[in-house]
């Protein structure tokens, strides 16, 4: 794990779920015996986004709300790679939700980490569309007048491939959901409920531990899909975490490309001058 | 040289491309230049649409506004079209009964312009053929009015319908008799003349510059294809779609341009060659990756084909106006190249530069390309795969002594860092969008700040020493100097050609950002008269012109209206200007 160090402090604040997410990555990775130079961190625009250059890795920080489609492109020219792509609730529910949509649709081959503190941190504190009602934020002094998105809801609705919720108070338990998610065939889909000290005063860390539950501890079946929704969106009085649906089945759409089959190279191996003779031929 | 034009009208969906295609495919075969132009609407069905050939001996590469032969589907195009008919020139419609108002009379009198009107309904009928079959039936008496070989129409027919069965191909032969009857009971003129034939044009290909761009992108080791439909980008995404499972490559219709922009960007990150293309409101939706890709310098290559805007503007036509959201387009101040084809050649050709300089400078690279240079229909001999040169600049095979703070080191004396790909066994760093240390930590303090801005914008300089000056065609020391860019070269030169063009000369622009000046300011001291000639309103290559070396084009000519510049105005403004 210590090969995925940085020299770089860490900055965000005191008590920040971030600093268990990173743990999180790193360990996992090191786990799956991923070295740093063999994988692509993808990172959007938020707090979770300082982490890229907190640990090392090949990485890439790029554009609020676009993570998710760089880092399908990566992983489409490499197809080798782990790409690990991570995103805020703002990023990712707002700003980018189209993007989520379709990669769910498409099944790209990467995995998705939702820093989910339901509110916009490194603008101070605004409301995001995961923002509980009732709640008080910058800019909605009088809390949100829309209703909060349903994720989970939407998510499943989407037909994914792999959802799994973890704690970032639960660090061993996000390791093991993290080393599915990287070695799951498809899009997998991460949600990481993480507590935001300064301005999320409503799903504190406190409030998270005493809701949160591992479903691995009971009987959970994760290829049930009509189970692991019901209990994904049902938080009144308990949440779900770990893998809670995994469909093994379903192909990547890398894997669903018709001129991809029997190529045994990636596209960036294939970069080279290409004959187009017989094109023009038949221009003629 | 004697130049012929055709000019066939009807609504979209008639078959106005189909017999356009075929008429051209045969007079190519037959050793002729062919130019094809297209004008439609942004609908499906209905609508007015025409399909232009024109027609030589000799290379033409553009469009005349008046025609030769003005061949109409329907009654529309009488009326529409038929102010475009030459003096002499023949009109071929399938109207019965169509009574023209006096002074549309008048103009066919004076003009004397023979009408002729095929009984299309009444031969199908008596054949028993469907409808479709009107296309052959009117292709048939074209080619005789063009004074063309039936068996020469009838080995195009069988190579395009022998495999649809003997009884299709049949029928589509007794439509090829039936026009050739027609048209010998006709007593009146019933062809025009073309010049004699050469061999050398019956070799060449046929393609339109989308397909020619499609072939260079293929060409240039481009693996990855993201695009998001829009007019007129979009027959290039359709090209390489549709030959995708022999090329292998991965193309993706995204659900949006950023989307499409991000995955070219993931992917050129990652070590492919990638890219995308789009048109002006696609483009806007990209330009904040444009700035990404600026200060993460990540190559990026898009080319964006221009349309007239703003807003939705004219989604069928053509312009030239984008040069200016192409060099100013996105926040911050970053390098870039803006490079411009203009025609099938230089639509295959500067493909693998493209990419070539996008790796190099670690930069994005826009190539604009128009409507008219996308859509038009080109007699190009075979592209050169020769001289293709693949160029990755500094990016490194064997990475193994490099360091991090290699990736943005900004005392690089060419301002071009050292660049390794995810993967590669090798100390990692990070791909940034904030302003970044030298391996891409976050560095806020002033010195970095001004140094990384400094580093990057030096490589605008060593790019503008590499890049070629603009390319001088006609008179060597010309008095009167026309400066443009873009499809307007092709009208211009075969204006020269024919017109009075021994002291004119063309200075043409293909790249545009950075801008070189030192031959145009030579050039316009010794002319005695400058003209800057392009497609928009505000003569945008002249505001960049004045605005890096000083000197103002007050002579322009510019043309905005959605059509590209046609032959005879350039030939008119030649008249005007020398």
């Amino acid at each position: 794990m210590s090969d995925f160090g940085s020299s770089n402090p860490c900055t965000w604040c005191d008590g920040c779920g971030n600093y268990g997410i990173w743990t999180a990555v790193k360990r996992a990775l090191a786990e799956l015996k991923i070295p740093p130079h063999g994988v692509l961190l993808c990172y959007d625009v938020g707090c979770h986004g300082n982490m890229s250059d907190k640990l090392s890795g090949y990485r890439f920080h790029g554009l609020h709300g676009r993570v998710i489609p760089f880092a399908s492109g990566a992983k489409l020219a490499n197809p080798r790679i782990p790409v690990i792509a991570h995103g805020g609730d703002g990023a990712c529910f707002s700003e980018g939700i189209g993007h989520l949509v379709h990669a769910i649709r498409s099944n790209y081959p990467i995995t998705f980490i939702l820093h989910n503190n339901a509110n916009y941190g490194l603008t101070t504190g605004q409301a995001s569309s995961l923002t509980w009602q009732g709640q008080p934020m910058n800019t909605s002094p009088n809390s949100i007048p829309e209703a909060t998105l349903p994720s989970m809801d939407f998510v499943f609705s989407l037909n994914p491939t792999f959802v799994a919720r973890g704690f970032s108070g639960n660090i061993p338990q996000m390791v093991e959901i993290l080393k599915a998610a990287v070695q799951h065939r498809g899009f997998a889909f991460v949600d990481m409920l993480q507590a935001c000290p300064t301005y999320n005063k409503f799903a504190t860390h406190n409030w998270l531990l005493e809701h949160v539950y591992d479903v691995a501890e009971g009987k959970h079946d994760t290829s049930d899909f009509a189970n692991a929704r019901a209990i994904a969106i049902d938080t009144s009085e308990r949440i779900s975490t770990g893998v809670l649906y995994q469909n093994m089945d379903a192909p990547s759409f890398y894997e669903r490309l018709k001129p991809r089959e029997n190529i045994k190279t990636v596209p960036t191996e294939e970069v080279a001058k290409v004959d187009v003779g017989e094109f023009m031929k038949e221009m003629v | 040289m004697t130049r012929v034009s055709l000019k066939i009208t009807g609504a979209q969906g008639q078959g106005v491309n189909s017999v356009g295609e075929l008429c051209a495919k045969g007079l190519k075969r037959a050793g002729y230049c062919v130019f094809g132009y297209r004008e439609y609407m942004s609908l499906i069905k209905g609508g007015h649409s025409s399909y232009q050939l024109d027609i030589s001996d000799t290379e033409i590469r553009s469009t005349e506004t008046n025609v030769d032969i003005l061949v109409c589907f329907n009654h529309h195009g009488l009326k529409k079209n038929l102010r475009e008919v030459k003096q002499g020139g023949i009109i071929l419609h399938q109207t019965s009964n169509v009574q023209l108002e006096g002074e549309d009379q008048q103009f066919i009198e004076d003009r004397k312009i023979t009408i002729l009107e095929l009984p299309t309904e009444k031969i199908l009928k008596e054949l028993k053929a469907p409808p479709i079959l009107g296309n052959t039936l009117l292709t048939s008496v074209v080619w005789s009015l063009l004074g063309q070989e039936r068996a020469s129409l009838e080995e195009l027919i069988r190579e395009r319908f022998g495999r649809k069965g003997e009884r299709v191909l049949q029928m589509n032969l007794s439509c090829i008799e039936q026009g050739l009857v027609f048209l010998e009971e006709q007593k009146k003129r019933t062809h025009v003349v073309l010049s004699e034939p050469k061999e050398e044009w019956k070799n060449h290909m046929l393609l339109t510059g989308s397909q020619a761009m499609g072939l260079g992108t293929i060409h240039a080791g481009c693996r990855v294809f993201a695009g998001y439909p829009m007019t007129p980008s979009s027959p290039l995404l359709t090209f390489i779609a549709d030959i995708q499972n022999r090329t292998g490559m991965v193309v993706k219709q995204a659900e949006d341009e950023i989307t499409a922009v991000q995955m070219t960007l993931g992917a050129m990150h990652m070590g492919t060659r990638a890219m995308t293309t789009t048109s002006g409101g696609g483009y806007d939706l990209m330009t904040e990756t444009v700035s990404l890709a600026g200060i993460s310098e990540t190559p990026l290559v898009i080319a964006l084909a221009q349309r007239p805007g703003p807003g939705t503007g004219l989604p069928t036509w053509t312009a030239q106006g984008d040069l200016l959201l192409a060099v100013n387009s996105s926040h911050g101040e970053l390098p870039r190249l803006v490079l411009s084809v203009s025609d099938a050649a230089d639509s295959f050709s500067l493909m693998p530069e493209a990419f070539n300089y996008a790796e190099e400078y670690q930069m994005p690279v826009i190539i604009l390309t128009e409507k008219q240079i996308a859509e038009a229909l080109y007699t190009q001999s075979s592209f050169d795969q020769k001289s293709t040169e693949l160029r990755r600049g500094k990016l490194l095979t064997d990475a193994q002594n490099v360091k991090g703070q290699d990736r943005y080191d900004p005392s690089v004396e060419d301002g071009i860092s050292q660049r390794w790909l995810p993967g590669t066994e090798a100390e990692t760093y990070c791909g940034q969008s904030y302003e970044h240390s030298p391996d891409g930590s976050f560095d806020e303090t002033s010195q970095n700040a001004k140094d990384q801005a400094e580093k990057r914008m030096r490589k605008m300089d060593t790019l503008k020493q590499k890049l070629p000056e603009p390319e001088l065609f006609g008179a060597a020391d010309p008095e009167v100097l026309f400066v443009g860019w873009g499809s307007t070269k092709g009208a211009v030169l075969d204006a020269i050609e024919i017109g009075k063009g021994e002291k004119v000369g063309y200075l043409h622009y293909t790249y545009l950002w950075p801008l070189k000046t030192d031959k145009f300011v030579a050039l316009s001291k010794q002319a005695k008269k400058v003209v800057l000639i392009e497609g928009n309103q505000q003569g945008q290559l002249g505001m960049l012109l004045k605005q890096e070396c000083g000197i103002d084009i007050p002579d322009k000519i510019l043309k905005y209206d959605g059509r590209p510049f046609f032959i005879d105005e350039i030939i008119s403004a030649l008249e005007d200007h020398v």
